[in-house]
C-alpha cells in the first residue's frame, strides 16, 4: 500500500503503536553488534525456545542498542498495565529464569538495571507513561531510567528510537512519529523553507568538521543542474567510534527520512548511503528499511503524491579510511580508487558524476526529521552558543561505564567522563581523553573542564571529530598512543600527495625509534617541524590533521617524550624495549602459575621455590604480571 | 598543421597528430592517463585484446558465479566496487580469472581493475583461509590490550597477521575498528564477533573452529 495522505500515515502509525505496545507481555532483546558480541544471540535463542516450550503468550522481538553497551546483553520486558523493566548482563541461564518467572506470572526481580516509567515520543513532543511504575512486587530501590547517572544528562535525538523499536519494522518507526516530518516537508513547505529551518536550527555537520548544514544545502540548492545527489557518509572509519553503527543498526529509518527531506530541499532525486563493509548488520537493516519504505511509497516515485521522487541506494565501502573524505567517497561510489582531489570545485558544485552533491554524516541526517517536526527554535534551545543541539559520543576506553551517549553540546569533558562514564576503571588516575580519532588529539587532566563543542576542542589542538572519546589512564603511554595513530594514518594514507605519504612515514619511524629507546636529543623539535609541514601542505583532511595526535601529546605530555629519549624510561610501562619483568623474591610463593602460563617458557622454578624470569627469553607479554595472584611480579 | 589545400569554404587540412593509443611496452600501469582522459572511464581496448584468451577458472561453476555477479550490477553506474566485493565475498579473495572476466565484460583495462583491487583493504589478491580472523586494533581495543590479544593469536596459529595457515583454515588480519568499542578488546571470526576477549580465551575460540573443521 502506498501512503498518499496524512490519514493513511496515521493509520500505519496506529498499527505501529499496536506492534510496539501489544497489550501483552513483550520481551525485547538488544541485538545490535555490541549486544551480539556480548552473547545476546544465545539469550534470544534461549528465550525463543523457552517461550515455545512453556507455551507463553509473549511477544519476543529484537531491538537496537539503547547505548549502555557495557552491561549487555540487555533484555527489556514490558509488563502490560505496569511498567517496562530492563535486565542487564543476561545469559542463557538468566534468560531461562526470566521465562520461568513469566510463566509463573511474576516479575523477575533479579538482574534488574532500571525501570522505564515513560517513553519519550520525541517527534511529537509527548511522553507515553506506563500505567504503574511501582507495582508492589517490584523492590522500591530499583531506579528509574532517568535517575541513572549514565542516562540522566542525555538528550536523545539521533538515538531517539534505538532500543525502543524493532529496527526491522517501519510500522514501529512510524508509530513513534516517523515520516510525519517528511510529510510536512513535501506537502506543506517549500524547499527554501526547509533549508531555512535547518539554517535557523544552527545544525553543524556531525562528521567532525562542523560546517553549517543549512548553508551546505543552500549551495547545493542554488547550484545549476537538473540532476542532483544526496549522500550519507556512513564510512565510520575513526577507530574507537561506533555512533553511526548504533544509529544504522537501531534506527535506519531516521537516516532515510532525513535524507528524503534533504533531497526535497535541494532538488535531488537520487541518493546513496555509503556504508563501510565492516558493518554487515547495519547494511542488512538498511536494505530492509529501504525495501519497506519503497513498499509504502515513502521512497520512489511521487512521494505522498506530491510529485517529488527520490530513490535511495546503498553502496558498500571496501575498507579504506580515506573514503570518509568527501571527494574520495565520491570517487569510490563512482567505482574508482578512493583518492581525494583538490577542492574547489566543491561537491555542491561538482560532485558525484560531475553533478551537484551534498554529503552529510549519519548523525547529521538523523537530526533532520526532529528539526522539521519540532521546529528550529526547539532545536536551537539545546546545546551552547556556537554549537547547537546534541551529538552522540562513543565513550570507551578505561572508563567504568562505556557505550553510546547523546548529550547537548557544551557539556564538559569532566561531566562526560566522571558523571556519565562513572570515572576510571579501578579508580586509577586519569591521564588523557582522545577525541576525534586519528585527526584529533589527547586532552590532559588539567583541561577536563573544557566544554565539548567544535570551537573549544579545536582551540586545544584536537577536534570534536565524529564523536569517538577514548579515555586513557596512567597505564597508557602517550608516545605509544601517538605511534599507534601514526601507524594508522601512514597505513591509510592513499599515497597521492607527498607530504602525507612521506611525512607520516617519517613521523612513524621517529616515534617507533623513541618507543624502542633509540630516540635522540632534538627528536621532539624535528617531530614538531615535520608535523607543521604536513599540516600546511597536505592535499586533504587526512594529511592535514594526521599530525594532531603527535602535536597534542608533545604539547601536553612533553615530559613523557623526554623520559623516553633521555632516560630510556616508559613511565606507563608499555614500551617493551624499555621495561623488564622480574620476580619479587619476598612475595613469590612458588605457585607455578606464571611458569605454566608463560608463552615463551621464560620462567623457571620448582614448586614452592622462588621463580626466576630468564630475561633473554622473555617476550614481555605481561602474562605473568596478570596471572600472579600475589603481586610478585615487578615491571621496571 | 601540415598543409591546407582548396578554396575558402571548401578547405582540406592535413594535420600531424600524436598517437592516440597506449604503447604497452612503455606503460607502467600508473593509471594517470585514465584520470586525465576527458572521456573518463570509457577506455577503448584494441580489438585483439578482446579476443585474447582468459586464464582458466579452477572450476566451471566459478565462471557461472562471476557471470551472475556481473549480471546483477551490469546496468548500474559505478558498478566495479560492488562486483569486486561480491566476488571477494564468494571466493574469499579475487582470483585472476575473475578479474580478467570482469575486465572483459565491463570493457575496462585489467590495470585499472587491479589498481582498484589493490587499493582497498577488503580485497585480497592471494587466496585466504576458510575463516578470516580479524583482531580489532581500533583505539578502544588498543587501550584495552588488543596488541597482546593479537600476539596471542599469532602464537596460537603460528603465523603473523596478513598470513594464512598452511591448512588454509585461518587467515589472520587486523581491522581498524569493528565498532564494538564498549566491549573491547574484540575479535571477529568470519561474521561472528567476540567481545571482551582475554588472551586466555583465544585458544578456546580458535579450537572450536578447528574442531568443527575436522569433525
Amino acid at each position: 500500500m502506498k501512503i498518499t495522505s496524512l490519514e493513511q500515515l496515521l493509520k500505519v502509525k496506529e498499527k505501529g503503536l499496536r506492534q510496539t505496545y501489544p497489550g501483552k507481555i513483550k520481551v525485547m532483546v538488544g541485538m545490535a553488534t555490541c549486544g551480539i558480541s556480548a552473547g545476546a544471540d544465545k539469550v534470544y535463542q534461549t528465550l525463543k525456545s523457552k517461550i515455545q516450550e512453556l507455551g507463553l503468550d509473549v511477544v519476543l522481538t529484537k531491538t537496537g542498542c539503547i547505548g549502555y553497551c557495557q552491561v549487555e546483553p540487555l533484555v527489556d520486558v514490558v509488563y502490560p498495565g505496569k511498567v517496562r523493566l530492563t535486565y542487564q548482563g543476561m545469559t542463557p541461564e538468566k534468560a531461562g529464569e526470566l521465562a520461568e518467572a513469566l510463566k509463573a506470572g511474576q516479575i523477575l526481580t533479579d538482574y534488574l538495571m532500571c525501570r522505564i516509567d515513560a517513553e519519550e515520543m520525541l517527534i511529537e513532543g509527548t511522553t507515553r507513561p506506563y500505567a504503574n511504575p511501582h507495582p508492589p512486587e517490584l523492590p522500591a530501590e530499583v531506579p528509574s531510567y532517568q535517575e541513572l547517572d549514565y542516562f540522566k544528562k542525555q538528550v536523545k535525538i539521533s538515538l531517539r528510537n534505538c532500543g525502543f523499536i524493532d529496527p526491522e519494522s517501519i510500522e514501529q518507526y512510524i508509530g513513534r512519529g516517523g515520516y510525519q516530518a517528511l510529510f510536512r516537508a513535501v506537502t506543506a513547505m517549500t524547499p527554501e523553507e526547509v533549508i531555512g529551518q535547518v539554517k535557523a536550527a544552527g545544525l553543524r555537520g556531525r562528521g567532525g568538521a562542523g560546517f553549517p548544514t543549512g548553508l551546505k544545502w543552500e549551495f547545493c540548492r542554488k547550484a545549476p543542474g537538473d540532476l542532483k545527489y544526496v549522500i550519507c557518509n556512513a564510512d565510520e572509519g575513526d577507530p574507537g567510534a561506533f555512533m553511526d553503527r548504533g544509529i544504522l543498526e537501531g534506527d535506519p529509518h531516521a537516516v532515510i527520512e532525513g535524507m528524503a527531506i534533504g533531497a526535497y530541499a535541494m532538488g535531488a532525486t537520487e541518493g546513496y548511503i555509503y556504508c563501510r563493509a565492516e558493518y554487515p548488520l547495519a547494511i542488512e537493516h538498511l536494505k530492509t528499511a529501504i525495501f519497506q519504505a519503497e513498499a509504502y511509497g515513502l521512497l520512489g516515485e511521487s512521494i505522498f503524491g506530491s510529485g517529488f521522487s527520490f530513490r535511495l541506494k546503498i553502496r558498500e565501502g571496501a575498507g579504506a579510511f580515506v573514503c570518509g573524505e568527501e571527494t574520495a567517497l565520491i570517487a569510490s561510489i563512482e567505482g574508482r580508487v578512493g583518492e581525494p582531489r583538490p577542492r574547489p570545485p566543491f561537491p555542491a558544485q561538482s560532485g558525484l558524476w560531475g553533478k551537484p552533491t551534498t554529503i552529510n554524516n549519519v548523525k547529521t541526517w538523523s537530526h533532520i526529521a526532529p528539526i522539521i517536526a519540532r521546529g528550529a527554535q526547539w532545536y536551537a534551545s539545546l546545546g551552547c552558543e556556537s554549537s547547537k543541539g546534541t551529538t552522540v559520543f562513543s565513550l570507551v576506553g578505561k572508563v567504568n561505564r562505556s557505550g553510546l551517549v547523546e548529550v547537548p553540546l557544551g557539556i564538559t569533558l569532566r561531566e562526560m567522563i566522571y558523571e556519565l562514564g562513572g570515572g576510571i576503571i579501578g579508580d586509577r588516575t586519569f591521564k588523557a581523553v582522545q577525541t576525534g580519532g586519528p585527526s584529533g588529539g589527547c586532552i590532559p587532566a588539567e583541561l577536563l573542564d573544557t566544554p565539548v563543542d567544535y570551537d573549544s576542542l579545536g582551540a586545544l589542538g584536537s577536534i570534536m571529530g565524529s564523536g569517538g572519546m577514548i579515555v586513557m589512564d596512567d597505564r597508557d603511554c602517550m608516545v605509544n598512543v601517538a605511534r599507534y595513530f601514526l601507524d594508522f594514518t601512514q597505513d591509510e594514507s592513499c599515497g597521492k600527495c607527498t607530504p602525507c605519504r612521506e611525512g607520516t612515514l617519517r613521523l612513524k619511524e621517529m616515534l617507533e625509534a623513541i618507543c624502542e629507546g633509540q630516540g635522540q636529543e632534538g627528536d621532539i623539535e624535528k617531530l614538531e617541524k615535520i608535523s607543521q609541514l604536513i599540516k600546511k601542505t597536505s592535499l586533504c583532511g587526512l594529511g592535514a590533521t594526521a599530525p594532531n595526535p603527535v602535536l597534542t601529546t608533545i604539547k601536553y605530555f612533553r615530559d613523557e617524550y623526554i623520559a623516553h629519549i633521555r632516560d630510556k624510561k616508559c613511565s606507563a610501562k608499555v614500551c617493551k624495549p624499555l621495561i623488564t619483568f622480574t620476580v619479587i623474591d619476598d612475595q613469590c610463593i612458588g605457585c607455578q602459575l606464571c611458569r605454566l602460563r608463560c608463552p615463551a617458557e621464560a620462567i623457571e622454578g620448582a614448586k614452592k621455590t622462588v621463580h626466576n624470569i630468564l630475561q633473554d627469553k622473555c617476550i614481555k607479554c605481561g602474562t605473568c604480571f596478570d596471572s600472579c595472584k600475589f603481586a610478585a611480579i615487578a615491571v621496571e | 598543421m601540415q598543409d591546407v589545400i582548396g578554396e575558402p569554404g571548401n578547405l582540406a587540412v592535413s594535420l600531424n597528430q600524436h598517437p592516440r593509443y597506449v604503447n604497452p611496452e612503455k606503460c607502467t600501469g600508473c593509471g594517470v592517463c585514465v584520470e586525465a582522459c576527458p572521456i573518463r572511464y570509457e577506455v577503448q581496448l584494441p580489438p585483439e585484446t578482446e579476443a585474447a584468451a582468459r586464464t582458466a577458472y579452477a572450476s566451471a561453476t566459478d565462471e557461472e558465479t562471476v557471470t551472475g555477479i556481473i549480471g546483477r550490477y551490469r546496468d548500474e553506474r559505478g558498478n566495479l566496487l560492488p562486483i569486486l566485493l561480491d566476488i571477494n565475498r564468494h571466493f574469499n579473495w579475487l582470483p585472476r580469472p575473475a578479474l580478467e572476466h570482469v575486465s572483459q565484460e565491463l570493457a575496462t583495462p585489467l590495470t585499472e581493475i587491479l589498481r582498484v583491487a589493490s587499493f582497498y583493504n577488503a580485497f585480497s589478491l592471494v587466496p585466504r583461509g576458510k575463516h578470516i580472523i580479524n583482531v580489532c586494533l581500533g583505539t578502544g581495543c588498543f587501550v584495552k590490550g588488543s596488541p597482546r590479544l593479537l600476539d596471542q593469536v599469532e602464537r596460537k596459529l603460528g603465523i603473523s597477521h596478513g598470513e594464512t595457515t598452511e591448512d588454509m583454515l585461518f587467515t589472520l588480519e587486523v581491522v581498524r575498528c569493528i565498532g564494538c568499542c564498549a566491549l573491547a578488546p574484540a575479535l571477529r571470526v568470519g561474521e561472528a564477533t567476540f567481545g571482551r576477549v582475554t588472551p586466555a580465551q583465544v585458544s578456546k575460540i580458535i579450537d572450536s573452529y578447528t574442531q568443527a573443521a575436522s569433525s
